[in-house]
């Protein structure tokens, strides 16, 4: 596998459950070392995606590569490639020790020890914990650890912040940042935890209506966004009429008679609240809101173009 | 090595790990032993009882000797646990396949290391190393337990011996020989099922009916239940040759043995097993798991 070569390749996806077509030509590629969210509403296809590309359920068409192996053949990779679901999917009968002991049998070969994945994630003293017996999150945990003994080259997480306490979640990024670093791990995440995901991804899928609405670096898709300024005055109307008279900004159509959203690609807000001043307005707020995953995750979802 | 050898390898190392470490494998292996321990000891308390009656009545006649032959408990031991063995492995591998798919524990497997072909063949070994152990244990508790209550020997009547201790044995080998090949195949049964249903709990609710219903009906079959591997398994309504061989041991000289029966009992649970097996494998390709 050159280093040129995607991690992860898909092209034309399709996927119909009955006559609901969830998929429809979905295309994403997964850089090596790169770590790429993606992000869709519930029922967009996120998880579906995520099994088709592990070869857990058939789809209608489509090519997928991971690693190069297509996904019926996962295996031969040879733990090269690990997934963490949504559930914990773990033996819930086996402890987490044994669970781990287990994990090792799959894959032969792999550096990292048990003992040390249950330090590096908080739960060496729930080692003789069994599985059923343990809280959601420390679930989350063990099922982690299980993952990451394989010493993979690529991960691919379904919600992995679910049932994760706010320190779970910091050790969770912390961990995946530390192995996309240290080890060049490459990470496709799928969650709905838009913020964890603006602070960890380097790229960002929106999956929307079945395909990829959008896909780039998070630095591009963020710079593409405008910033939007909430403005509230005396006299919103006539507010209104100024904004909309200057250059570069633009009211946004769900603006209304309390609140007015503008659009700015250069104007900021300092200069807005000067003009509305000096037209003898009184400015009770104004609020410049920074272009985020979630604004834009919004706009794409809602139906409005970044 | 090849690849799929490998997975496979890695595959049954794990089913292996997994077992024991869980109380389902340890009650296959231990729970047919047990119960005729106890079975064993409730028929020796009760003869223990009718004997202590009848010497108050002075009485003593044939059945009460040959009762007090082991080998006849012996045999009954070994139906009774092959039976209770049967129903266990059934349910075993009903649960085996369909509970790592409920937990998601075998999307690892698949992903990680094995095919689910590999997986499937691995549930299915694993499940006769459990038998295999509890058949052994079975045949070693049924032999000590049954010796110690009772005295193995010939069977003789007016000092004539009826039946040698040598035949006795090559029967009781034959019985258990033919009662064990069909084990397999109500084990791929069980793994079918597995396969295919939907949940756990469906899956071992409807491998345990089906494998009642057919022994229920399989009366009402007439020939064609001679081509049905579960005919030939001990059940609670036995028609194996073991049930035979008890009473053979037992010195009654009215048992029929058809010959024709004991040749499909031989070969009719192969293709079974084949089939099922087979069945198990295409199916599984196709499993949203």
């Amino acid at each position: 596998m050159s280093s040129e070569s995607p991690a992860l390749s898909v092209t034309g996806l399709y996927k119909k459950y009955d006559q609901f077509e969830v998929l429809k030509g979905l295309d994403l590629t997964l850089r090596p070392g790169a770590i790429h969210g993606l992000v869709g509403l519930n029922g967009s296809g996120k998880t579906t995606t995520l099994e088709c590309i592990l070869g857990l359920q058939d789809f209608d068409r489509g090519e997928i590569s991971v690693l190069g192996h297509s996904p019926g053949n996962l295996h031969s990779a040879q733990g090269k490639i690990v997934a963490i679901f949504d559930s914990p999917s773990l033996n819930p009968n086996l402890t987490v020790r044994q669970s781990l002991r287990q994990a090792l049998l799959l894959c032969e070969g792999t550096t990292r020890k048990p003992e040390e994945l249950e330090a590096q994630l908080g739960i060496t003293r729930f080692s003789n914990f069994k599985i059923r017996n343990l809280s959601l999150g420390n679930k989350r945990r063990a099922s982690i650890a299980h993952a990451l003994l394989a010493d993979p080259e690529i991960i691919l997480l379904d919600e992995p912040f679910n049932g994760l306490d706010a320190g779970g979640v910091d050790e969770v990024l912390a961990l995946i940042k530390s192995l996309n670093q240290q080890r060049g791990t490459s990470f496709l995440l799928s969650s709905h935890q838009l913020p964890y995901l603006e602070d960890i991804c380097s790229h960002v899928a929106i999956l929307h209506d079945g395909q990829i609405a959008a896909n780039d670096e998070k630095s591009r898709l963020l710079g593409s966004v405008q910033s939007t300024i909430r403005i509230q005055t005396d006299d919103n109307a006539r507010a209104a009429e100024i904004i909309g008279q200057q250059a570069g900004l633009s009211l946004q159509a769900n603006s209304n008679s309390d609140m007015l959203l503008v659009s700015s690609n250069q104007v900021g807000p300092a200069d807005i609240n000067r003009q509305l001043v000096e037209q003898g307005l009184a400015v009770s707020e104004i609020v410049a809101e920074r272009a985020s995953l979630d604004s834009l995750f919004r706009r794409i979802t809602q139906g409005t173009n970044p | 090595m090849n690849l799929a050898v490998t997975g496979f390898i890695k595959a049954l190392r794990s089913e292996l790990l997994v077992a024991r470490y869980t109380l389902g494998a340890w009650l296959v292996v231990l729970l047919p032993a047990l119960f005729i321990s106890l079975q064993f000891l409730v028929v020796r308390i009760s003869e223990t009882g009718a004997a202590a009656r009848d010497s108050l009545l002075g009485q003593g006649d044939f059945d009460a000797m040959i009762a007090n032959n082991a080998y006849g408990h012996f045999v009954d031991g070994l139906s009774t646990g092959l039976t209770l063995l049967g129903l266990l492995l059934v349910a075993q591998a009903a649960y085996s396949f369909s509970t790592d798919r409920d937990s998601g524990a075998l999307r690892h497997l698949l992903i990680r290391c094995s095919s689910r072909r590999a997986v499937v063949l691995a549930k299915l070994v694993h499940l006769h190393v459990l038998a295999l152990l509890a058949i052994l244990l079975l045949i070693a508790t049924s032999y000590l337990v049954s010796g110690n209550l009772w005295e193995f020997g010939p069977i003789v009547e007016d000092g004539f011996e009826l039946i040698s201790e040598e035949e006795i044995a090559a029967e009781i080998k034959l019985g258990l020989q033919l009662a064990l090949i069909p084990l397999p195949a109500a084990i791929a049964f069980g793994v079918l099922v597995s396969v295919v249903a939907n949940s756990a709990t469906q899956a071992v609710v409807s491998a345990l009916g089906l494998s009642l219903a057919l022994d229920v009906f399989k009366g009402m079959l007439g020939e064609y239940a001679y081509y049905l591997y579960a005919t030939f398994q001990p059940s609670l309504l036995d028609q194996s040759y073991l049930q035979d061989v008890s009473r053979l041991v037992r010195g009654y000289s009215d048992v029929l043995v058809d010959e024709r029966f004991l040749q499909l009992n031989q070969w009719v649970p192969f293709p079974a097993l084949l089939l099922l097996l087979v069945a198990s494998l295409l199916i599984v390709q196709k499993r949203k798991v």
